[in-house]
């Protein structure tokens, strides 16, 4: 981890005699955070509905190929998603957070359609998970629209993307069924490239050094996930290498370690 | 040192690492899961922080209390399953930790405003513990005047509706200019209506854009030479072709400037940088311009002024409602007030509807003018009432 310690020499020098960004300074960043997860959501419902249309016309290649893509909207929206437990659960939870995994009938969502699409090669059963599904992703867009953005989860939620993938996806357990993994790491990893674009203009002239060793980190990720593009995305998360995991591995690590400071570098802490 | 914690001894990163490679299930995780939980096993209880432990079906203890502001709480995974720990305000998340692995601690930071919150035990279906936040001496000082940061929340949700209702503006008057280009008299009506809809909402600001506001928005009565003014130009020029005149001739520069301008404002709201008291202080104006404007009608020739009061009711209650909750927790009665007077001024507008459709303004008497400007008016007084509330003058 010599680069985090880099990082954090690094980042003490800078904030020395650095004055933090103003408050206000955040609204725009906020706001334009606020459209752009607003966009993702309605992308979310339209493929949503297509995928559930499919699932609901048994049509099992079509859902299985709408799945990842569709996903992948939710994935990038995550840190704002998230703060509605109940409807998180319902569109994301795993089999692990059932007593009966995936034989528990509670078990719903993307990851119940998932595990009858590929275990099963079949939408029997998926109607009402299906339906289910719409109807909290549209519950989910209702709720977003009314929501003030909270600054903290927004600037917070550039390392708790990376800390995720760190933490529960680089082992592939998210998508165990499909092995789509590859399109959710995108989804994860281009919303928090996103917020680190937009506050970068409050941190850029106080912290150069720390916004270019991200940006690097960033640039092994996107080298690094391009060699596994196929098509309109990815292909199986077992083609990964162990030496492309690690070094995905590596680079996730180290943006979560270092984003994770950006709540504090903004005053938010 | 707790029971809990001595029963559970310390563990370094690399016992964690041995613990979770002894798992047939873990060793799946692969090397960044393991090298990200070792790097983030933490030790044992530190000074001034809040221990839980996660047993298989509760939180130990069940019930936490600290003080509002900044709390440090140190989770430790008692339990067999990886499990994600969670305050929750209602359905909504406040702070979480994720993926913490069996046997090991994590701690997570937040600052905490007084109330009460669930804690999550583990699986979906285990029961929840609750955390008590109360008040301190600074706590209650920022709900009176709160704190810059409180606002960035409120005046982004402001801004992102500001720009869509410009961004509306622009679709709208380019829709107008184009059935006007095409001689279309009822669909240029029904574009000019729609258009002055975003129009009215981003009033409370866009009236303040002095030069803009000349050029798109002029009422004749107001104009030297009236009508034949020269400077007679944007909405109401082209209000009186459709409606006096009952034609489009002449109309298309005068759409194409409307259009143009739309664009300048949608450029300029981009750009617009508010403040906390604007919130209120730009709704409470417009209300009071309203209040002026009531007894004779700010649309001569269309007539569908109780149309437009309502997109200005959403304008003003969009901004004001922004600061409301800061407003109630400070002074739940100014919050009643507003709240009652934004009722009040719906119902009064909403009364002159007729199945569901608004009348044309001429058919509204004296004594019906007067309520609608006296609702506004005490609407206005209401949100002038919110920035003392809230330590913004």
């Amino acid at each position: 981890m010599r680069t985090v310690t880099l990082a954090a020499v690094a980042g003490l020098l800078a904030t020395t005699g650095a004055h933090a960004a103003e408050p206000l300074d955040l609204v725009g960043p906020v706001s334009d955070y606020k459209l752009f997860v607003s966009e993702q959501t309605d992308l979310l419902v339209d493929e949503t509905e297509a995928f559930v249309a499919a699932v609901k016309a048994g049509e099992v290649e079509k859902a299985k190929a709408l799945f990842a893509p569709t996903r992948q909207h939710y994935e990038m929206i995550e840190p704002i998603a998230e703060l509605f437990s109940d409807l998180d659960v319902a569109i994301d939870s795993r089999a692990d957070d059932y007593e009966k995994a995936e034989a528990d009938p509670a078990f719903p969502g993307f990851h119940r359609i998932e595990y009858g699409l590929w275990e099963h090669n079949s939408t029997e059963g998926l109607d009402p998970v299906a339906d289910q599904l719409l109807t909290n992703v549209k519950d989910l867009q209702g709720r977003i629209e009314s929501l003030p953005f909270p600054p903290e989860v927004v600037v917070g939620g550039a390392a708790v993307l990376m800390e995720e993938v760190a933490a529960t996806k680089i082992s592939g357990e998210e998508d165990r069924y499909s092995h789509t993994d590859l399109w959710d790491f995108k989804g994860n990893f281009d919303g928090s490239q996103k917020i680190v674009e937009l506050v970068k203009p409050l941190i850029a002239d106080q912290d150069p050094a720390f916004i270019k060793q991200i940006d690097a980190n960033f640039e092994v990720i996107d080298v690094t996930l391009a060699k596994y593009e196929e098509g309109d995305g990815y292909v199986t998360y077992d083609k990964l290498t162990d030496q492309d995991r690690i070094k995905l591995a590596a680079a996730v690590n180290a943006l979560a370690e270092d984003l994770s400071t950006l709540r504090g570098k903004l005053g938010l802490d | 040192m707790t029971a809990t914690e001595t029963r559970t001894p310390p563990l370094s990163p690399r016992t964690a690492r041995l613990a979770l490679s002894g798992s047939a299930a873990l060793v799946l995780l692969g090397i960044g899961a393991v090298w990200w939980a070792a790097s983030h096993a933490v030790p044992e209880s530190t000074e001034g922080e809040i221990a839980v432990t996660i047993n298989d079906a509760v939180c130990d203890p069940m019930a936490l209390t600290v003080p509002a502001g900044k709390s440090t709480f140190r989770i430790h995974n008692a339990s067999n399953r990886v499990l994600e720990w969670e305050i929750l305000d209602g359905v909504m998340v406040v702070a979480e930790r994720e993926n913490i692995a069996p046997g090991l601690n994590s701690t997570l930071t937040e600052r905490l405003k007084p109330g009460t919150y669930d804690i999550t035990c583990g699986l979906l279906s285990n029961p929840r513990g609750t955390l008590t936040v109360i008040p301190t001496a600074e706590s209650q000082a920022a709900i009176s005047a709160p704190e810059m940061r409180t606002f960035i929340g409120p005046l982004a949700e402001y801004r992102v509706y500001l720009n869509r209702r410009a961004s509306a503006l622009v679709k709208a008057t380019a829709a107008l200019s184009d059935r006007i280009e095409a001689k279309d008299l009822d669909g240029a009506r029904a574009a000019w209506i729609e258009a002055r809809e975003p129009w009215r909402q981003m009033a409370p600001v866009a009236g303040r854009m002095g030069d803009l506001v000349n050029r798109m928005d002029p009422l004749a009565i107001y104009l030297q030479g009236q009508e034949s003014d020269p400077a007679f130009a944007g909405f109401h020029r082209i209000e009186y072709g459709l409606w006096a005149q009952n034609s489009t001739d002449g109309l298309a520069p005068v759409a194409a400037g409307l259009a143009a301008d739309a664009v300048e404002l949608q450029t300029r709201i981009k750009a617009l940088e508010l403040t906390p008291p604007d919130l209120a202080a730009n709704a409470a104006d417009l209300a009071r311009r309203v209040a002026d404007q009531a007894a004779g009608g700010q649309v001569p020739y269309s007539q569908t002024d109780l149309t437009e009061f309502t997109a200005d009711l959403e304008g003003i209650t969009r901004s004001a409602m922004l600061v409301d909750p800061l407003v109630a927790a400070a002074n739940s009665a100014t919050s009643a007030a507003l709240h009652q007077a934004i009722e009040a001024t719906q119902a009064t507008l909403t009364g002159f509807a007729v199945d569901g459709v608004y009348p044309p303004f001429s058919e509204v008497d004296a004594g019906g003018r007067k309520a609608i400007s006296a609702s506004f008016e005490t609407l206005s007084t209401a949100i002038a009432a919110l920035n003392p509330a809230i330590g913004l003058e």
